[in-house]
């Protein structure tokens, strides 16, 4: 089991290592020596629970999560790393259709989603697995809407990672990147109007910050203070673009004082400080209302099982992040307080193993969904127009003679 | 409810629409108005009037100037159970929103497997005739009609516009309702302020006949009821006239009803001509009561080009006139 593992994880380290070889000298990709902003946090006004090594940096105060929720959280971003791993062998083995990674993207949204409550709403992207996960949505399940089901929620009909639940409080993104950043900021204002204190969270990337949705959404959110907490991931690539071609201001939280939204730019790879900066917003709403929090991370991958980044992006670059991967800084700070060592590492990686093959399996051997299927849902009762449709559809879909 | 408010009202279009949401403002703590200037001044044609001052601001309420953000704000109160109605101020500033009405609200249900919904209202004054130019003037209601998930109305009488208010904010899917602006103060009308709502999807009867079937709706209504007086009084053709009230879902079987009886289609829309909602009443027709028609199915529309402002409500708009010589084509046709 352990070797399989270690299969997994090789081929991704594989995966990026042929990369270096093709791209490595060839003068057009060759750029100065890139650093990571991580490790020069300060300069760039990136706030920090850790460093790369695990160790406090005096910046963000340590949360001081129980023992119980720091293991939780890391177990977690590993379990997320291998789906991501399967997901991607899924994919090139022509099992799933399509697949969209999220390695390196483990940190920020497993530490926001156990930063807010369980009857908190959160408005996901299609990178964030964890959230569903730590709302107990099973594993199987997840694997269910990747294979395109019928016994999922959606009934087979996103895209695979396009996920979701309205039993974990989880809504499913409209697919337009950045759509559904002024639903979660008009559902927040619901709220409030009703005089609940549900509170709500909006994943979204820093490529979607260039959208008329998010101008929309943060100057609503000036005027009328609901309670969302806008969390930008930049992950430094919205396809093959880089920010630099997305923006020209210095950072994305910024863009929050503009609309008198309250903003702060944290390091995305460090677990703890997207929990405490996420925490204080979640906490602050009723009172202050929107933030705007920017997590500076790094997408790992590709964009898509579509892409190819060796077209845009050095593996240079790629390396560089590499020392600032959330999972190994999150397991160091475990190791420093002495809540982790290599055996309890390896029983967690052969754990998530099993039970993605559990799952994997379950959800494959689960039926597609019927033609009629379709037409469900258009309305909350068809009307004949669509009744119509359906008879005639089936009608022709039967086999001739 | 009291006597006087159950007592009959002369009630003009506009007051009709504002009578409608305050009923369902006033009996449902989910509901609530929101668009450019619709608080306070109670809309720039002031169908709210007096609204917020009633219901509160908190409800009631005065958005930034953002048509996208207006109805993608609407449409996640909807996703978390308030019942929004949105007001564009005017249709031809609705283009913006395209994407959260038919890509977000009419396709939450069907993306989420039916675990979300988005009830909601958006107010679409349209229509010309109030010299406004193409951007005040425009009929929009063909570019929302291509899918399903939103219901689409079209009230021509006070009492319509007051039941259809009523009924799409009560209905559990998006709503687009079409008003028209040149009626707002163009006609009034004596009904109860009961509450009751219309029935969506129904077609009515606004002028029986036997020899030829007019199908139309909003002002247009009005249009083809005068040209067919006229050409009773002239041609001595007796014009039967549909209110289709509904375009999205259309009544079909009061339309092939009809159709069957007099066997001659005229089809009447100030939207422009081309793969317009006519078209569809068009080909439908020809699918479900080809044998039934006498002669070929008439459109009368405008043209695709965008309103004129200086001679436009004359020559862009169709009127009874055009309305009168697509009958007399119809009749006079021979194979």
């Amino acid at each position: 089991m352990i070797r399989n593992l270690a299969a997994s994880r090789l081929k991704m380290v594989q995966h990026v290592t042929t990369r270096k070889k093709k791209t490595v000298g060839k003068g057009k990709l060759n750029a100065p020596a890139f650093i990571c902003p991580l490790a020069q946090a300060k300069d760039h006004g990136i706030r920090q629970v850790m460093d790369a090594e695990g160790n406090l940096t005096g910046d963000l105060a340590d949360p001081d999560l129980a023992d119980g929720q720091l293991i939780r959280l890391y177990e977690m971003m590993v379990l997320v790393r291998a789906i991501d791993d399967r997901g991607w062998i899924l994919q090139r083995s022509g099992r799933v259709e399509f697949w969209i990674p999220h390695r390196g993207l483990e940190a920020v949204h497993t530490a926001a989603t156990i930063a807010f409550n369980d009857d908190d709403w959160i408005f996901l992207g299609y990178r964030h697995p964890g959230t569903l996960l730590l709302r107990g949505v099973p594993l199987v399940q997840l694997f269910a809407q990747f294979f395109g089901r019928a016994d999922e929620p959606f009934k087979g009909r996103r895209l695979p990672t396009l996920m979701g639940d309205r039993r974990a409080n989880v809504v499913p993104m409209t697919t337009q990147v950045g759509s559904y950043i002024p639903h979660a900021c008009g559902a927040a204002w619901a709220a409030k109007i009703k005089g609940d204190d549900t509170r709500f969270l909006a994943f979204f990337g820093e490529g979607s910050s260039s959208r008329g949705e998010f101008h929309s959404a943060l100057n609503f959110a000036g005027v009328h203070k609901p309670p969302v907490v806008f969390l930008c991931e930049n992950n430094g690539w919205a396809v093959t673009t880089p920010t630099s071609l997305q923006t020209a201001s210095t950072t994305f939280a910024e863009k929050g004082d503009a609309y008198g939204v309250r903003n702060i730019r944290v390091d995305g790879n460090d677990p703890l400080a997207v929990f405490a900066a996420t925490r204080e917003a979640r906490d602050l709403a009723p009172e202050k209302g929107a933030t705007l929090i920017e997590a500076v991370t790094y997408r790992m991958g590709y964009h898509t099982t579509s892409d190819n980044p060796d077209l845009y992006r050095t593996p240079e670059e790629v390396a560089v992040w590499e020392a600032w991967d959330p999972l190994i800084r999150m397991r160091k700070y475990l190791e420093n307080k002495d809540l982790w060592n290599e055996q309890h590492e390896e029983e967690l990686w052969a754990r998530c193993l099993a039970e993605i093959d559990v799952a994997v399996h379950a959800a494959e051997a689960m039926p597609l969904p019927g033609p009629a299927s379709m037409f469900d849902d258009t309305f909350e009762e068809p009307t004949w127009m669509l009744e119509e449709q359906r008879e005639q559809l089936l009608a022709e879909l039967e086999p001739g003679e | 409810m009291s006597a006087v408010k159950q007592r009959s009202r002369k009630t003009t279009m506009l007051e009709a629409i504002n009578a409608g949401m305050a009923h369902e403002l006033e009996n449902d703590p989910d509901v609530v108005l929101l668009g450019e200037d619709v608080g306070r001044a109670g809309g720039i044609f002031r169908t709210s009037t007096g609204l917020q001052q009633r219901i509160g601001s908190k409800r009631v309420i005065d958005t930034p100037l953002d048509e996208k953000g207006i109805v993608a704000h609407a449409v996640g109160m909807a996703l978390y159970g308030l019942k929004p109605i949105v007001e564009i101020q005017f249709s031809g500033f609705i283009h913006d929103a395209f994407e959260h009405i038919m890509f977000c609200a009419a396709r939450y249900r069907w993306a989420s497997g039916g675990q979300y919904s988005c009830p909601m209202v958006i107010r679409a004054p349209s229509f010309g005739g109030i010299k406004g130019g193409f951007w005040h003037s425009q009929s929009v209601e063909a570019y929302f009609v291509h899918h399903g998930g939103i219901k689409i109305l079209c009230p021509s009488t006070p009492e319509d516009a007051y039941r259809m208010m009523i009924a799409a904010v009560r209905d559990p899917d998006p709503v687009l309702l079409v008003e028209a602006v040149p009626l707002y103060r163009a006609m009034s009308a004596s009904f109860v302020h009961d509450g009751v709502p219309a029935e969506i999807g129904r077609a009515e009867i606004i002028r029986p006949g036997k020899d030829l079937t007019i199908l139309s709706y909003g002002p247009m209504c009005h249009q083809s009821v005068i040209a067919a007086d006229d050409l009773a009084d002239t041609d001595a053709v007796d014009v039967e006239v549909i209110d289709l009230r509904t375009l999205i879902p259309y009544d079909i079987e009061s339309i092939l009803k009809s159709v069957k009886k007099t066997g001659r289609v005229v089809i009447v829309h100030e939207a422009p001509l081309s793969m317009g909602f006519g078209a569809e009443m068009a080909a439908v027709i020809q699918e479900k009561a080809f044998g039934y028609l006498h002669t070929p199915i008439q459109r009368v529309a405008a043209p695709d080009v965008p309103y004129h402002f200086s001679i436009g409500d004359e020559c862009y708009k169709p009127n009874a006139h055009r309305i009168g010589l697509a009958i007399k084509r119809a009749m006079a046709f021979e194979f």
